[in-house]
């Protein structure tokens, strides 16, 4: 169980806050006994911050929260597994820094003129760690794994519209649509692929490759002590070239407060953390902030406030904006993110070229939302300081999840401000099964403070469009816009990224206007990486800190010396 | 004593296909299964593909025809496979055709748990006991008292804050214990002395807390037995007789103060195997809590209903096994107990 991050927070000031709340004569006698011993020797050396020239060699050790299940990921589901299925497998194309796709194991790809059928190439000389050649056949079998009737893989649908695959001969990849479908060459960039000597005539569900998995890609799986630590190799075959680190392991630790113990006495590299630990534990430790490079990245997702739009009063526009304006986005960022997050106006990361620029976050404006609605009807006639209509109160009720702290507060901070238009919310977090199977799926809420975790692809099909609805599906407000269904459709078969963008940008400002939902904030994903790694992009480039890990290195005067990998 | 034992054996048959039954059923109350995790909620995977999944493990049909496959794979010992872990098997160690080993999960879990319990008890019971015996003997005087506070701190204390305030002072400030995990990463290089060492290191904090803080309720179900044997004729009797002080004590009073102990300690053979889920975690150690509990939030039903089913047939036997040794240790009950 993840502690909350208030508790743990405040051990990295010692005992002292605490003794301090509690005079108690034992925590006194605690507090000295920790407190006399002297400071750790966190004297960063510095060469620490000497740039050395790019080496091969190394170790980088990183921490991360669960084990993975399998190592093949279309099966897998969960990010713990691509994590590390992503050091292992390669997939068709990929995303340059700047989040344009271009080649991985294909050198090019070609799309017909009727937009109906892709062909890739493979780069030449393409081989397995084991040795034997990688060829269109290992693709065309991975495509047929992924859409077989017996995988019961989660993704398989964006597959499943291939009509036909072929594989004329060893380099060439021919997959045949019914109709034009542009997020397609997004799918082939998930896709990892599977060699076909390993995994034919295996159940993909059972079989033991998936803890033993042969891939292409950088590096390969050495050893995996489940729940403890995974050990990966460099890959000699690998499709793309040799990476610098030769080792990396990455060790299961569920509890950030021990990660971050590790962390302090320098056992692990790298490890992703919450606000709090970014913004003010470790400032607030400078010989461990001085050995520590910090970054800070947009994720691909966001919060927000989505509104039951079948239920009155959402249905009404001026209600839904109302809400959207009495809320201060900025105030949540502040004081849950600790200021580690953007405000957004389109469902697309800002900065990206599906969000448009020419959108800004819904202002924090109490009068204007007053002003929305009393022209919808909404006055405190009987002066308890609630908005009614009609001897109605203008009250719901607003879910989250619970145990997710950050929704937990801000749904607080919401049912503040809403209180100061006049409207009543009741707050309820609700164990994450039980608000799926219970009151999404069966479209019994108000609203609700939820996230979306999206792809690199435009395409949002899935949560807008009005065919979406059903239960299970992922348009549980019930939005329903005709001209907005019209441009999810033309989305999906234009593959212009010009003409796209024009599409996502008008869809987006449709949104804006109709405010089905209230964007709350995106928040930046958070990572400290030891110093002794060198060669990371700096700035970050939009496709992250990890984008280009091959290039990092690790100088050998830098190196730990007393733990060898191997 | 044979037909007793037999009898006692039988009984606990039916008695687990209850305890099955009662929880396999609450386990399906709580709503959700595999397929309404929050990595299933990915725009990008459709509802179909959650359907079919729900098919494969039949939780599409009524409860009592999952729990009739259920038990129908248990009457032959087979705890099934795990929905969430690349259906790894829930309890033994299985081999595929081509010879590829897969471990169960209990199976991997269960080792290390049982030995952090067993140790935990062990030291518990050595420092319990001494420490018992010294809060009778020198009741509502300063070491009683010292005792008394210690065990009530020891009781109060957050185990995991402690643990982490120790990890920070042996892990951080003297790093002289790893912090987290349970094998170094050059544990495979190690030789057997160093693969002891190892384990022994990395298990020294994970032990030693749960046992300190555990110490409370132990050694005041010690204090209060002794308390009472020392007020007994016969200890009066052996004092008259003019044997030493220690003889009274060790010999006299505490084997019958310790009769108690059995039915404690019997009772905590299905603990054994339960680990605790906040130690596991904070110490980064796979065991048996995480496990558990880790099923129960992916809706991991074979591996809830594997590990419950154990834990069951242990605490049932566990009781057994706590009724024998009182009547063994006891004569007056086992005349009582064992009619010819």
């Amino acid at each position: 169980m993840p502690l909350s991050s208030a508790c743990w927070s405040h051990l990295a000031d010692g005992v002292r806050c605490l003794s301090a709340r509690t005079p108690n004569t034992w925590m006194l006698l605690l507090y000295l006994l920790v407190t006399a011993c002297s400071q750790p020797p966190e004297t960063a050396s510095p060469a620490l911050h000497q740039t050395y020239p790019p080496q091969p060699g190394g170790t980088m050790i990183s921490a991360m929260p669960s084990d993975p299940s399998s190592l093949i990921s279309m099966v897998a589901g969960e990010s713990a597994s691509s994590a590390i299925s992503a050091h292992i497998f390669n997939a068709l194309l990929q995303y340059d820094q700047n989040l344009d796709l271009t080649g991985e194991l294909a050198e090019r790809w070609e799309v017909s003129a009727d937009k109906k059928t892709i062909s890739f190439h493979l780069k030449p000389g393409l081989k397995w760690a084991d040795g034997h050649a990688l060829t269109s056949a290992d693709v065309l079998f991975t495509w047929q794994l992924v859409t077989n009737e017996t995988t019961h893989s989660p993704y398989a649908s964006d597959y499943q519209l291939v009509t036909q695959a072929e594989a004329p001969d060893a380099h060439t990849f021919i997959v045949h649509y019914a109709q034009a479908f542009s997020p397609a060459l997004n799918s082939w960039a998930g896709l990892q692929i599977l060699p076909k000597h390993l995994l034919q005539g295996q159940d993909v569900h059972t079989t033991a490759f998936a803890q033993k998995p042969v891939g292409s890609h950088y590096y390969q799986l050495k050893e995996w002590r489940h729940g403890e630590y995974l050990k990966l190799v460099k890959n000699p075959h690998a499709a793309l070239g040799e990476p610098n680190i030769d080792w990396l392991i990455e060790r299961i630790i569920p509890d950030p407060a021990a990660q971050f113990l590790e962390l302090m006495a320098d056992n692990i590299d790298s490890m992703n953390m919450d606000p709090i630990t970014y913004a003010r534990i470790i400032p607030s430790r400078p010989a461990l902030q001085a050995r520590l490079n910090q970054y800070k990245e947009l994720g691909n997702s966001y919060t927000y406030l989505g509104f039951n739009l079948k239920h009155k009063p959402f249905d009404d526009m001026r209600v839904r904006k109302a809400i959207n304006l009495a809320i201060d986005k900025q105030e949540i960022i502040d004081g849950v993110y600790l200021g580690l997050g953007v405000p957004i106006a389109s469902p697309y990361k800002p900065g990206t070229r599906w969000s448009n620029p020419a959108l800004t976050p819904y202002p924090y404006d109490p009068q204007q939302a007053k002003a929305l609605l009393a022209e919808a009807g909404y006055r405190d006639t009987d002066g308890d300081g609630y908005v009614d209509r009609n001897g109605q109160k203008l009250s719901f009720e607003v879910l989250t999840n619970h145990g997710n702290k950050e929704r937990e507060k801000t749904v607080v901070i919401i049912q503040r401000r809403l209180k100061e238009v006049g409207i009543d919310i009741r707050v309820r977090s609700i164990e994450w099964a039980s608000l799926i199977t219970r009151f999404i799926k069966t479209g019994d809420f108000d609203a609700v403070v939820m996230g979306w975790g999206l792809g690199l692809d435009p395409d949002q099909y899935n949560i807008w469009h009005s065919s979406q609805q059903k239960p299970g599906q992922f348009n549980f407000i019930g939005y329903h816009n005709a001209e907005v269904d019209r441009l999810l459709e033309q989305g999906r078969v234009e593959f212009d990224q010009e003409k796209r963008m024009h599409l996502y940008h008008a869809l987006a400002e449709k949104l804006y206007n109709d405010s089905p939902i209230v964007y709350l904030s995106a928040g930046y994903g958070l990572t400290a990486i030891h110093k002794r790694i060198q060669g990371i992009m700096q700035p970050v480039p939009p496709a992250g800190v990890g984008y280009d890990s091959q290039k990092w290195y690790i100088p050998s005067p830098l190196r730990r010396t007393e733990m060898q990998a191997n | 004593m044979f037909r007793y034992l037999l009898k006692r054996v039988m009984w606990m048959i039916p008695m687990l296909i209850g305890i099955s039954l009662i929880s396999f059923f609450i386990m399906h109350l709580a709503p959700g299964d595999i397929t309404s995790t929050e990595a299933a909620f990915d725009p990008k995977s459709s509802e179909e593909s959650r359907q079919k999944l729900r098919e494969l493990y039949h939780l599409d049909k009524p409860v009592i025809v999952q729990y009739g496959l259920w038990l129908e794979r248990m009457a032959h010992l087979d705890f099934g496979h795990s929905f969430a872990s690349h259906q790894k098997p829930v309890f033994w160690a299985e081999t595929d055709k081509e010879g590829n080993h897969t471990n169960g999960m209990i199976q991997e879990a269960l080792p290390v748990t049982l030995l952090m319990n067993v140790l935990g008890l062990v030291i518990t019971l050595s420092l319990a006991i001494p420490l018992g015996v010294l809060a009778a003997r020198r009741s509502h005087q300063w070491q009683d008292r010292a005792i008394t506070l210690f065990n009530f701190i020891g009781f109060s204390i957050p185990g995991f804050w402690l643990s982490l305030l120790v990890m920070y002072w042996l892990g951080v400030l003297h790093p002289w214990f790893p912090i987290s995990g349970l094998h170094s990463l050059s544990y495979d290089q190690l030789d057997a002395w160093g693969k002891f060492k190892d384990l022994c290191m990395h298990l020294f904090m994970p032990v030693l807390i749960p046992a300190v803080t555990g110490l409370a309720s132990v050694t005041l179900f010690v204090k209060n037995g002794m308390l009472d044997v020392l007020g007994q004729d016969y200890v009066m009797t052996a004092r008259a007789k003019g044997l030493s002080e220690h003889l009274v004590v060790y010999r006299h009073a505490l084997r019958n103060a310790l009769l108690p102990l059995i039915t404690l300690i019997g009772l905590s053979i299905p603990g054994l195997i339960g680990g605790s889920v906040i130690a596991e975690t904070i110490f980064a150690i796979p065991g048996m809590g995480k496990l558990f509990y880790e099923a129960v939030m992916m809706r991991d039903f074979p591996v809830v209903m594997g590990i419950l089913t154990i834990g069951s047939a242990l605490t049932l036997v566990g009781n057994l096994v706590a009724d024998v040794a009182y009547a063994w240790a006891d004569p007056r009950l086992r005349k009582g107990i064992m009619p010819t």
